[in-house]
């Protein structure tokens, strides 16, 4: 009670030097507290930003593994012919990774395994794309007349038309095949094997709801259903509907792609729209990985089956030309439960040379990157503030005892107990700070908002200058994506995966770099083996551009815990001194 | 204002230091005592004070006197419980200061009215005052700020002093403060160091009159440290300190 009621009015006497620690502390408490407020927010935005929405994620192969084991193990020639379709291949060692990548597809028994080894909640889609070719009585949408039959042909016929449409759409197709078609999500491995047209087998509604080609509309007639009931039943784009002067009911026949003489019968059992145009630059990858977004012909995956076309039968049949991309995706309630499926595949036995992508939770965490990166510049604000306040706190502190050694020596000598005029100084302080820890956090409120979205606005432009800058480089770097890819490619096979399939497509086409490699580098990126470069420009990032930096009691909590710290440290000098001081020494005090 | 009701004012809790205080007042224990006291500030280093040995009792005014270097320093320094000897005992009511809570000592049983006063400058006079009060922890039955009025009279200083700083005062007024300091936790033994040091004689004779008076009507043990003949011809007992011997080392 003595050393409170001493303290206070030591307090109140000393109000110049008081003020000045009080400044101070507000000025610290201030920035301490925007700092806080900014990470806590940052935090609040990771966790919460995905814990209510669903995540999807896909099983893919981690190419450059991939690449590495065949690299090792392939010294086999170049003619062999692959599934990606190209059969002009002159580099020996493209194959022999296409081959190497396409055992690597994971089958569908696989997906539906590891969907049974997950310890949360999943539910699951997938789709199934080959290609099909047209006859004479059905042909796709196409600008220019050189469509063929043959497959093997198809995608040189398509490179040297060079019209946008079809140009764009072969490319893709050749690049999709192997893990980055997966790894972008549904987005990128239409397709295995031209043909003219895309048959599509989805497993279920939401499957068609996540359609390549994006969504669309029923114009006229109904979707198929998913039983054996519907099988044969398709739905085509109204432009090929129209293109045909088809309706409703028609029945169409389409050829495998390889094979002319084997021919599909199907029936039209509706005409949809896309919701979407068909304009593929505006789709950006997702239009060029189909041959046209006109071109796609939807039905259900027991449809594909009843005609052997599924993915389960094309991979066991030699047949190299007529393979059946298989879509597989989960869907998982929260990124938490994805985190943990995909520790769970790994324990079930998934190969290391396969990860567990999700698109969803990479574009959320790259939207994040200047939340991050503020994040970071809100710590290195806190810890400076923090230890140029602890450091001028203990010098002020030290400067105060000293002048007040007198009053030590007096308090000694009438009898107060040195513990307790330590108490005493260490309380002073205590009150002075926390009146400045009250000003510093109501000010550091009032201007956490505003300030920290000013920083987080300067972060979001700052990072997309810098993708700006990165796009205008690569850019300007010529035949871009291509480049990187086809340089490495062909001088020491070392090539990713879209390095392989650009090569390929400049191989065989010259005239559609860029277009091609704008369709092709897209789907790649969110694959993720290309690292964030070229995911970081090509991916229309939506930055996380505010935050709801309040204060709230968890702050101010921690901010009370740190201005203890401080207090205390910085008394500790103080209560040294008056620990070390001897009331004998009162006699030589003179003052 | 008489003494009387002052000594009537004060109450103390502690009922035995109460009790102690009377019996000492009427015999002849000695309220302080040396005990064949030795001092030097370091560890057989040179000695200051050498086997020393003096009864203080209540009720009397005692001079010490000697020359410089002497060692009356020191032994205030000793007897204010500031410090312990190397040799011998300190004695208060017949307890070891050595061993006893020399704190609690300095703030409830003697009152030390320090050559350079020792009070704060930047406190009201009320205000130094009040802190010996709660800083001893005793109880008073009447606002501090009263007793501390009372105290002022009794030094002989105006009403008006009570809010003044220390700092706009006078240094015989400032003894007068120190002295009204250490009255006011009602001590029994008041311990004043050159207390006229820097006084004219008719304030010597003042200050003089009021330790007397002390000593006499309340019965507190009164030791002044001085060199000055003047007062140690008004105390009752002089302790001479000759200069050390010097085959004591």
């Amino acid at each position: 009670m003595f050393v409170l009621k001493n303290a206070w009015k030591t307090v109140t006497r000393n109000k110049g030097r008081n003020i000045l620690i009080v400044i101070i502390v507000a000025i610290i408490a201030a920035a301490a507290t925007i700092g806080l407020s900014i990470r806590n927010a940052a935090d609040n935005a990771r966790e919460t930003g995905l814990a209510s929405t669903t995540v999807t994620a896909t099983i893919s192969a981690d190419r450059s593994k991939l690449m590495e084991q065949a690299r090792e193990s392939s010294s086999s020639s170049s003619s062999s012919s692959d599934s990606s379709s190209s059969s002009s291949d002159s580099a020996p060692d493209f194959s022999a990774m296409r081959a190497a990548m396409e055992s690597a597809t994971l089958s569908l028994a696989d997906y539906q395994k590891y969907e049974k080894a997950s310890s949360v909640p999943v539910s699951s889609y997938y789709s199934e794309s080959t290609g099909v070719s047209g006859t004479d009585s059905f042909q796709p949408v196409e600008s220019t007349s050189s469509n063929s039959a043959n497959s093997s042909s198809s995608s040189s016929s398509d490179s040297s038309s060079s019209s946008g449409d079809s140009n764009s759409s072969g490319q893709p197709g050749q690049g999709g095949p192997g893990g980055d078609g997966q790894g972008g999500g549904d987005r990128g491995g239409m397709m295995m094997t031209s043909g003219d047209f895309t048959l599509t087998g989805f497993s279920s509604d939401t499957a068609v709801a996540k359609a390549q080609n994006g969504t669309f509309t029923m114009t006229s007639g109904e979707v198929f259903g998913y039983g054996s009931d519907d099988n044969g039943k398709v739905i085509i784009s109204k432009a090929l509907a129209d293109f045909n002067d088809l309706e409703v009911g028609d029945t169409i026949t389409v050829t495998n792609p390889s094979d002319t003489s084997k021919t599909y019968t199907l029936t039209i059992c509706g005409i949809y729209e896309n919701t979407t145009s068909s304009n593929t630059n505006a789709m950006g990858p997702m239009g060029g990985t189909s041959q046209d977004a006109d071109n796609a012909i939807y039905t259900s995956v027991s449809t594909l089956k009843s005609l052997g076309l599924d993915s389960t039968t094309t991979a066991n049949d030699d047949d190299d030309n007529t393979t059946t991309q298989l879509t597989y995706t989960y869907v998982f309630d929260n990124a938490d439960d994805y985190e943990t499926f995909a520790s769970d595949v790994k324990k079930a036995g998934l190969a290391d040379t396969y990860t567990v992508q999700s698109a969803d939770v990479e574009n959320y965490e790259s939207s994040l990157v200047p939340l991050d990166n503020l994040a970071k510049f809100a710590l290195t604000l806190l810890i400076v503030v923090l230890a140029v306040g602890a450091v001028v706190l203990i010098v002020l502190n030290l400067f105060n005892i000293r002048e007040r050694k007198y009053e030590v020596g007096v308090l000694t000598a009438i009898g107060v107990k040195k513990a307790k005029v330590a108490a005493q100084f260490a309380i002073e302080l205590l009150i002075v700070t926390m009146c400045g820890i009250a000003l510093g956090v109501a000010g550091g409120a009032a201007a956490s908002v505003p300030v920290s979205n000013q920083l987080l606005a300067a972060q979001v432009s700052s990072q997309e200058t810098q993708a700006a800058s990165q796009q205008e480089q690569f850019g300007r770097g010529a035949d871009m994506g291509g480049a990187p890819g086809a340089n490495s490619g062909s001088s020491d096979s070392s090539g990713s995966s879209s390095d392989s399939s650009s090569s390929d497509s400049s191989s065989s086409n010259s005239s559609t770099s860029n277009s091609s490699t704008s369709g092709n580098s897209a789907p790649s990126a969110p694959g993720g083996d290309q690292g964030g470069m070229r995911g970081g420009f090509n991916r229309a990032v939506d930055y996380v551009s505010t935050i709801n930096a309040t204060v709230n009691l968890k702050v101010v909590g921690q901010l009370i815990l740190i201005g203890l710290g401080l207090t205390l440290v910085s008394a500790l000098v103080g209560i040294i001194f008056v620990m070390r001081y001897e009331p004998l020494q009162i006699l030589a005090d003179r003052s | 204002m008489t003494t009387a009701t002052i000594n009537d004012t004060i109450n103390e809790t502690n009922a035995d230091a109460a009790a102690d205080t009377a019996a000492t007042a009427r015999t002849d224990t000695p309220v302080l005592e040396l005990d064949h006291v030795s001092y030097s500030y370091t560890k057989g280093g040179k000695k200051v004070l050498a086997d020393k040995n003096y009864k203080f009792h209540a009720g009397r005014v005692v001079s010490i006197t000697g020359p410089s270097g002497a060692g009356k320093t020191t032994l205030l320094s000793l007897l204010s419980g500031l410090t312990t000897p190397s040799e011998g005992k300190v004695l208060y009511q017949g307890n070891d200061l050595a061993k006893a809570d020399r704190y609690r000592y300095r703030s409830r049983d003697i009152g030390v009215i320090f050559q350079s006063f020792n009070l704060l400058p930047a406190l009201t006079v009320a205000e130094n005052i009040i802190l010996s009060m709660d800083a001893s922890g005793k109880k008073f039955d009447r606002p501090k700020k009263e007793i501390a009025a009372e105290l002022i009279a009794k030094v002989r200083l105006q009403p008006e002093y009570l809010n003044e700083r220390i700092l706009h005062l006078s240094g015989g007024e400032q003894q007068r403060v120190a002295i009204a300091r250490a009255l006011s936790y009602d001590p029994a033994v008041i311990l004043a160091d050159e207390p006229t040091g820097n006084l004219d004689l008719a304030t010597q004779d003042d200050i003089m009159a009021i330790f007397r008076s002390l000593a006499h009507d309340e019965g507190k043990s009164v030791i002044i440290v001085t060199h000055s003949p003047e007062v140690a011809a008004a105390s009752d007992e002089v302790y001479q300190l000759a200069k050390l011997v010097r085959h004591h080392r």
